[in-house]
């Protein structure tokens, strides 16, 4: 099978459990985003990939081959650090054909793939520069070109654009993500920012908790979170709690109930957790009864220009809803409103 | 009546008042002070050793070059030998201070091991040790060694004495070098020994220089333990120059000392060059 198969890859330093009861299955030229929280494990099972860190059980294979045990620099595996990691002493050129100078490439050889890989991130004039002469996004380009100079079987990732302003932050994902399905390279990228995950990857693993929460394509994790973690951690949701009173329909604590898309499975009777993105809820000032309509009080407006969030409290529950500027009511705070939860954007959440 | 205009705006954190000039002026003074004295005793024009002198000549000069060259008969040994014998003992601890402080230094900083505080300690140890004590020390060890040392027994109580220097500097420039450097090397396919070779060692550089320099300094000065461990056949300038100063105290030894003195001079501004600002630690 191709592509990095992860089987119940486990890290412990002592008895602190930094990962644990990892099943991945990365297919070849995919780009996978490890998300998760600060501390969730996501480094430093980037890390174990990468051979820097010892697994404490398990195994990683790379097409078929078992790599759970190779040395970092035996493994081919290209990998852009968080603080770069380019060498101060050597120019950008220097820097690029490092990897080839190691495997033994002759200089004619080298010199045309630095020229190859610098026409590539479009920094030709830039062979003989020492890196520290470079502005951020340069040296991020450098960084990368570097990774993929030696052609590795895998491209990691370690929040590579943590460093760089919002705007320059945004054209390299871009970039990297044309870059990777030019080049189709399977590659890992972990970051804690779920947009930089939305806007890159093709398959997204939420990690929290020291283990994996969800694997799933950006939007499935985005729509149908498996639990509450991942539908607190992606996006911004009104999750609340309601009971299920059985014939598609749940209970909010205030009395009100409303039809949802409930399995059969769940009893009537049982506790459970609603999940509603703000950007489905509709707000409205009549207060006439219909489906799923609650009434409540404005609490609080966050109106940024291009959207407006406005959060209701309907008997307990706060729920924010997410319009634009052309749907706006004229709201203030204090003011009564209906709000209306579409039945087919609730998300019953297992826990 | 035009009235003055007063600044009496408050001095702003850098800036230093009159005072706080004049005082660091009088300390600068004082502590070159000896040292402009022996210059200024160099040239003296008369026999004695009084100050200031009452006339000014280029005769200890003189006297000092026709003693480099044809050396008295009477001169236990020659300047040019112990200059010799100085510079080989230099030049030998710099070369081993070193090859031992750079490892030392990559463990200190990387490794984590039980004892490593302790460690650290022992390191410096020489620097508070007192040195009469480390020279009687070290003179009982050689002289309870079954076999005789010569040169080598002064390199290794030099190293012994510059080894925390080196250690100190080459630990500094470690401290800036961050792990990810070394990993990134190990990710594009060096091996871990490579890696350090191929970054970690010039990332160091300035460091190993700095460390390198003081240990030849450290040991073309170091009078008191050498003074225990000479003998008659290997004998350092510092130690041929006290032992003229005992025998017949004439203006000759300012002049070598102010030759001495030169040459540390330069190798300190040259360290300062090397190592751009801020980069020593003494």
């Amino acid at each position: 099978m191709t592509g990095l198969i992860l089987e119940n890859v486990e890290k412990f330093y002592g008895s602190a459990c930094a990962v644990t009861d990892v099943n991945l299955h990365l297919p070849q030229g995919k780009l996978v985003c490890f998300l998760g929280p600060s501390g969730c494990g996501k480094t430093t099972l980037l890390r174990m990939i990468a051979g820097l860190e010892t697994i404490t059980s398990g195994e990683i294979r790379l097409d078929g081959e078992d790599v759970s045990h190779t040395p970092a620099h035996e493994r081919n595996f290209g990998m852009v650090f968080q603080s770069l990691a380019l060498f101060p002493h050597m120019t950008v050129g220097e820097n690029i054909a490092y990897p080839l100078k190691l495997r033994g490439v002759d200089k004619a050889a080298q010199k045309a793939r630095v020229t190859e890989l610098l026409a590539m991130i479009q920094l030709q004039q830039m062979v003989d520069r020492p890196v520290a002469k470079l502005s951020g996004g340069q040296r991020q380009r450098v960084a990368i070109a570097r990774a993929i100079a030696s052609h590795p079987k895998l491209l990691l990732l370690d929040e590579p654009l943590s460093a760089l302003d919002a705007k320059l932050r945004e054209s390299m994902q871009v970039e990297i993500r044309q870059l990777q399905k030019q080049l189709n390279i399977t590659t890992i990228l972990v970051t804690h920012d779920q947009r930089e995950a939305m806007t890159m990857a093709d398959i997204v693993v939420v990690l929290g908790e020291h283990r994996v929460q969800q694997v799933g394509t950006p939007i499935e994790i985005y729509r149908n979170p498996a639990n509450a973690f991942v539908a607190d951690f992606i996006g911004s949701g009104n999750i609340f709690a309601a009971k299920a009173l059985g014939g598609g329909r749940v209970q909010l604590p205030a009395g009100d109930a409303l039809d949802v898309p409930i399995s059969d499975t769940i009893k009537a009777g049982a506790e459970i957790r609603m999940l509603v993105r703000p950007e489905d809820l509709q707000l409205s000032r009549s207060d006439a009864a219909a489906v799923n309509r609650l009434n409540g009080t404005v609490t609080f407006i966050r109106d940024i220009g291009a959207t407006i969030e406005t959060t209701v409290d309907c008997g307990g529950v706060s729920l924010t809803a997410l319009s634009t500027p052309n749907q706006s009511l004229g709201l203030n705070v204090g003011h009564p409103v209906s709000v209306t939860i579409p039945a087919e954007a609730c998300r019953v959440l297992s826990a | 009546m035009s009235q003055k205009i007063r600044r009496s705006q408050p001095l702003l954190p850098g800036e230093t008042g009159r005072f706080a000039a004049i005082l660091s002026g009088v300390i600068l003074f004082l502590a070159v002070t000896p040292i402009l004295t022996m210059i200024v005793m160099s040239f003296s024009g008369s026999a004695n050793l009084d100050f200031p002198p009452s006339s000014y000549s280029l005769q200890w000069y003189k006297a000092a070059w026709q003693t480099f060259v044809s050396p008295d008969e009477s001169d236990v040994l020659s300047l040019g030998k112990a200059m010799t014998t100085s510079l080989m003992v230099a030049c030998l601890t710099m070369i081993f201070a070193t090859l031992i402080a750079v490892p030392a230094s990559y463990a200190l900083t990387r490794c984590e091991f039980r004892g490593k505080a302790f460690a650290m300690q022992l390191m410096s140890l020489p620097l508070v040790f007192p040195m009469v004590v480390l020279g009687l020390a070290l003179l009982l060890v050689f002289d309870s060694l079954p076999f005789q040392l010569n040169t080598s027994r002064l390199v290794i109580a030099h190293v012994i004495l510059a080894l925390p220097f080196v250690i100190k500097n080459c630990t500094a420039s470690m401290m800036t070098i961050g792990s990810e450097v070394e990993e990134a090397a190990q990710m594009l396919g060096a091996s871990p020994t490579r890696a350090i070779v191929d970054v970690v060692v010039p990332l160091m550089k300035s460091g190993i220089l700095a460390g390198m320099l003081l240990a030849f300094i450290v040991s073309f000065n170091e009078f008191t333990v050498t003074y225990f461990l000479y003998n008659i056949d290997v004998m350092t300038v510092p130690i041929w120059m006290y032992s003229r100063t005992v025998s017949s105290l004439d203006p000759t030894v300012f002049s070598f000392a102010v030759l001495i003195v030169l040459i540390d001079f330069v190798l300190i501004w040259a360290l300062e060059k090397l190592v751009g600002e801020g980069g020593v630690s003494f």
